[in-house]
């Protein structure tokens, strides 16, 4: 373990900050400017949460597997499931707003229905570019946040800030891989938050995002519209899809990828391994979601709404599952050799 | 009624060498007088702000001391009485009209008070002005009691209106802050029309003019001269003939006397005290060279009577004075820089005189040290509870760190001059002189053409920016540097003492004066203006991030009243405290942030309980902490 200097030496100088705003939302010394985590000057301690909680400080990958699922991974590709399979929202209003299936969202709005949890950490938009996290309690604040931010966003911060403040209320969570590490990170070391609060942690996939000086180069683009949706259309289109209120706008994917932050070039997890489930897409079927299940809780929940027909339930294909497969290697061995080519090694225990 | 003002010619009263000048002022009929605050200067001005309100004279605080010369300079022409006061480097500012006014001359008297303030205890250097007056040709008074502050400075009136010449008075810190018995003389009543007379016209001229001037003023420091070989502020004392000589100046002559007498050497050793330094009472000097084999000079700040006296001796000695021996700052018998004291005389003298001189047993300071050991923690200088300045710093230090880039923070005079201690978390990296913020950004922002990649941001406070950083704002808008120039406005002259300046509303004595505006000078200017409370500490943070982005010259100004003015306008102030359930203590990780990294004195540290404390006494209400404590354990109550 370590405190802010290693932080700064391990994390923050090589610019590995995923700004999910675990560190950020509770020190002074530690402030989120533009979607990453800034030291303003070390606290002098040796060892504090800001390393203990950072998804990019050594993460004890068999511990936190243990943690969470009670086992250790046999699949090295995908993490510790029973099995994936593929689905959708049936209600039509979530479908609308959904940017694929809608699964997530469903499943989210059941969770607050069953009263499974009082709230949900979402992540929304106020103008559909800016990340905002979202402490939803309501269905239409949960309808607000469907569809995915494509820039780092703190919603990890919004819940060690419930931690902290919030009594006896239980929160949910909807987020990216390295989101949902730095909340296990949080749930397998503090000692004197009630981490037990924490309910179902569904995970998304993702195999980059992008840093906040994207919004420049967005903004120029967009020349004053507003934002509907933010997609990528599976290759070989090679496109950012920016759909606006004034018409769609298609960019060159290769300069939008420009603007991927070395935290997501070291990271090996597209499927949101330490989620209770994780949601994806289906290429070639934008109607569609592909869900991991993957812990007790995450079974329950998906049983549960697939029983009370919020959800549809569908077998996915074996080549299908196979792509999967070799997407979530791809972007191991990529980030095991941007890792060996900085010298970084934060995984423990765990090869590629 | 004022301090100062009693018309008691014969009462004998307790004046501080500032008061005491202002009171020689009083007595010697001014009518104008002008100045800029600056330590150890501004309570001559501040006394004749306050007899202004019983007694016919006009008193200014000008917005620099170059106009404060001018302004009282205009007034001497026109035949009135005229006193400009200001500190040593009040004196560099001035100086271009010191250097030309010196020949065009006045009608009035015409008196220019200077503080130097040895050991620069609140100074950026040690200046001595008296060089000032042997550059430009002006008669020099160095006063070194209360009382002779008083007469000097009558007398200074009278000097200079018969001469046609500005009379400098120069005071040092530890005359101008201590008191003395004062005995008072008749205040003069005398009112006198403004009339400009001239020819010739009032100027320095040119090409042969100028030098006709120039001739013209040597032969008024002749007269000035003769003068002082009649002065009674020139005084001789000891044995007849001493062939060891004490020459001193200034509050250093009392030392010097009382180290005489302390070691015995009454009947051996002879003191001439110099009030008139520039130029020498030669006549006086060579009475006193003749006799003398060895020479002590025993003055502050530079060797100023040294270096001329040791040329005068040069000159005499085809005379027949000499072979002599001088000892001073040259020969390192007295230290050549900082404050002198009796004990520093006491040693020089004992050593030169092989008188023994132990006041104390050996190692006595050692031992005191030892016993005091860690009962006395070390301080570093601080802001004030509430102060601003606290917050403004945190703001900037935040926004270069949020930045990334390692900027070049430039700093200026004023109390933010501690933005370079750990108080102001040590942002700023330069400090030089009044301006010289803006001034070398200016500079630093136009080195981008040479691969020079580091934002520049200039400091300032808001008395500051009047007095002499329009001219480097203008310079930056016209040449297009690349800065950020952050104005502190508490709109006051802290560090001074609170004195008014253009943006504060009102005039020296009172009078309303519709405010000069930062923003609406800098808008005048061309410059992109922004203003913010630096309390609102994440909206002025997120300023001066964005601002930081920008290029070409950017203003912001952070503004918030010091809090020691307005404590004086309001009763009640919000009661702040920290809510001890909810401080985590030890626990909360913040490792004691408000009183250890904001380090305002207010916040203290509840040893009994581990947890933080606010001392409600220095505490001033503003709530800075209570914004920034990571817990939400710090409680401000309005007043009710």
């Amino acid at each position: 373990m370590g405190g802010p200097d290693l932080l700064q030496a391990q994390v923050l100088s090589h610019g590995f900050c995923a700004g999910c705003g675990a560190c950020t939302s509770i020190c002074p010394y530690l402030n989120l400017v533009q979607g990453r985590a800034v030291l303003l000057e070390p606290c002098g301690r040796e060892e504090g949460r800001c390393y203990s909680f950072c998804p990019r400080t050594e993460v004890d990958l068999p511990l936190l597997e243990e943690r969470v699922f009670g086992n250790t991974r046999a699949d090295p590709a995908l993490g510790v499931h029973s099995s994936v399979v593929k689905a959708r929202a049936r209600r039509g209003e979530v479908r609308e707003r959904a940017q694929y299936g809608g699964t997530v969202t469903s499943l989210v709005l059941h969770a607050l229905r069953e009263g499974r949890v009082d709230s949900f950490v979402l992540t929304g938009s106020r103008d559909g570019l800016l990340p905002q996290p979202l402490l939803a309690r309501a269905g239409e604040e949960v309808l607000s946040c469907a569809g995915s931010r494509y820039l780092l966003s703190p919603s990890v911060g919004e819940v060690v800030r419930l931690l902290r403040e919030g009594e006896g209320e239980r929160v949910g969570f909807v987020g990216t891989p390295c989101q949902v590490l730095a909340l296990r990170k949080i749930q397998a070391y503090e000692r004197e938050w009630e981490v037990s609060r924490v309910g179902p942690v569904i995970g998304l996939f993702c195999t980059w995002a992008l840093s906040h000086r994207a919004e420049g180069f967005f903004r120029e683009k967009l020349e004053g519209r507003r934002v509907r949706r933010l997609d990528v259309p599976p290759p070989p289109a090679n496109l950012f899809v920016i759909e606006t209120e004034g018409g769609r706008l298609e960019l060159p994917l290769d300069r939008v990828r420009e603007f991927i932050p070395p935290s997501c070039r070291v990271c090996f997890d597209m499927t949101a391994e330490l989620a209770d489930l994780s949601v994806g897409m289906v290429e070639g079927e934008e109607e569609w979601n592909t869900v991991i299940l993957r812990s007790e809780e995450g079974r329950r929940l998906f049983r549960e709404a697939v029983e009370e027909g919020e959800v549809e339930e569908a077998p996915l294909e074996r080549e299908r599952l196979e792509h999967l497969r070799e997407a979530s290697l791809n972007k191991k061995r990529r980030a095991r050799e941007e890792g060996e080519r900085l010298g970084i090694r934060y995984l423990k225990g765990v090869e590629g | 009624m004022s301090r100062i003002g009693r018309d008691q010619p014969g009462r004998r009263m307790l004046l501080s060498g500032n008061e005491a000048i202002a009171r020689g002022a009083l007595e010697a009929g001014v009518q104008v007088c002008s100045g800029y605050p600056g330590n150890p200067a501004s309570e001559v001005v501040e006394a004749l702000i306050e007899a202004s309100r019983e007694f016919d004279l006009y008193v200014e605080w000008s917005t620099n001391e170059m106009v404060a010369l001018e302004v009282a300079g205009a007034a001497a022409a026109a035949g009135l009485r005229s006193l400009t006061a200001m500190k040593n480097l009040g004196v560099d500012v001035c100086s271009d009209f010191l250097m030309t006014v010196n020949l065009s001359g006045t009608r009035g008297g015409f008196v220019l008070v200077t503080g130097d303030d040895p050991s620069a205890h609140s100074t950026t250097t040690e200046l001595d002005t008296r060089s000032y007056a042997r550059l430009a040709d002006v008669p020099l008074l160095e006063p070194s009691t209360p009382q002779e502050a008083k007469e000097m400075t009558r007398w200074a009136f009278e000097l200079s209106e018969e001469l046609g010449l500005l009379c400098m008075v120069r005071s040092v810190t530890r005359l101008s802050h201590s008191r003395g018995v004062v005995e008072l003389g008749p205040i003069s009543r005398e009112r006198r029309k403004p009339e400009l007379s001239f020819p010739p016209p009032w100027t320095s001229g040119s090409s042969s003019f100028a030098c006709m001037f120039h001739e013209a003023l040597h032969q008024k420091m002749r007269t000035a001269a003769e003068r002082f070989e009649a002065s009674p502020f020139n005084r001789y004392e000891g044995p007849e003939g001493a062939e060891f000589l004490i020459v001193a100046s200034g509050p250093p002559w009392i030392y010097a006397v009382e180290a005489v007498e302390l070691l015995g050497l009454g009947d051996s050793v002879g003191i001439l005290k110099l009030g008139t330094t520039w130029p020498l009472p030669e006549g006086l000097l060579r009475r006193h060279l003749g006799h003398a084999r060895e020479v002590l000079f025993v003055e502050e700040i530079d060797p100023f009577l040294e270096q001329n006296v040791k040329a005068l001796a040069a000159e005499l000695s085809s005379e027949g004075v000499g072979p002599i021996r001088f000892y001073g700052k040259r020969s390192g018998h007295l230290p050549a820089v900082g404050e002198l004291n009796p004990d520093l005389v006491l040693r020089a003298l004992s050593s030169l005189r092989g008188v023994g001189y132990s006041p104390r047993e050996e190692g006595y300071g050692r031992r005191a040290e030892e016993l005091v050991g860690e009962h006395v923690p070390s301080r570093s200088m601080a802001f004030c509870p509430g102060c601003p300045h606290r917050a403004s710093f945190w703001v900037l230090k935040r926004a270069l760190r949020w930045d990334g880039r390692e900027a070049v923070v430039t700093g200026d005079i004023g109390c933010y001059s501690m933005g370079l201690l750990p108080t102001g978390f040590s942002v700023e990296q330069t400090l030089h002189c009044m301006g010289a913020g803006i001034g070398t950004a200016c500079g630093f922002g136009k080195l981008g053409r040479f691969g020079f990649d580091r934002p520049v941001v200039a400091v300032s406070g808001d008395s500051t920016f009047y007095h002499a950083c329009l001219p480097a704002l203008v310079n930056a808008r016209w040449n297009s540097s690349d800065l950020l120039y952050v104005v502190l406005d508490n709109s006051t002259t802290g560090m001074t003492g609170h004195q008014p300046h253009p943006g504060s509303g009102f005039t020296a004595s009172g009078e309303p004066s519709p405010p000069v505006r930062i923003e609406d000078v800098c808008r005048g200017v061309g410059v992109e203006v922004r203003v913010c409370d630096p309390f609102q500490v994440d909206e002025a943070t997120r300023t001066v991030f964005e601002l930081l982005q920008g290029k070409g010259p950017r203003v912001l100004v952070l503004r918030h009243p010091c809090p020691l003015t307005e404590a004086e306008k309001r009763k009640k102030r919000p009661r702040v405290y920290v809510d001890q359930e909810k401080c985590l203590g030890r626990e909360c990780g913040c490792m004691a942030f408000c009183s250890r990294v904001l380090g305002c004195p207010a916040n203290t540290w509840d040893f009994s309980k581990d947890k933080a404390r606010i001392d409600e006494v220095l505490c001033t209400g503003c709530g800075l902490c209570a914004t920034l404590c990571p817990a939400g354990a710090i409680v401000v109550e309005e007043e009710g």
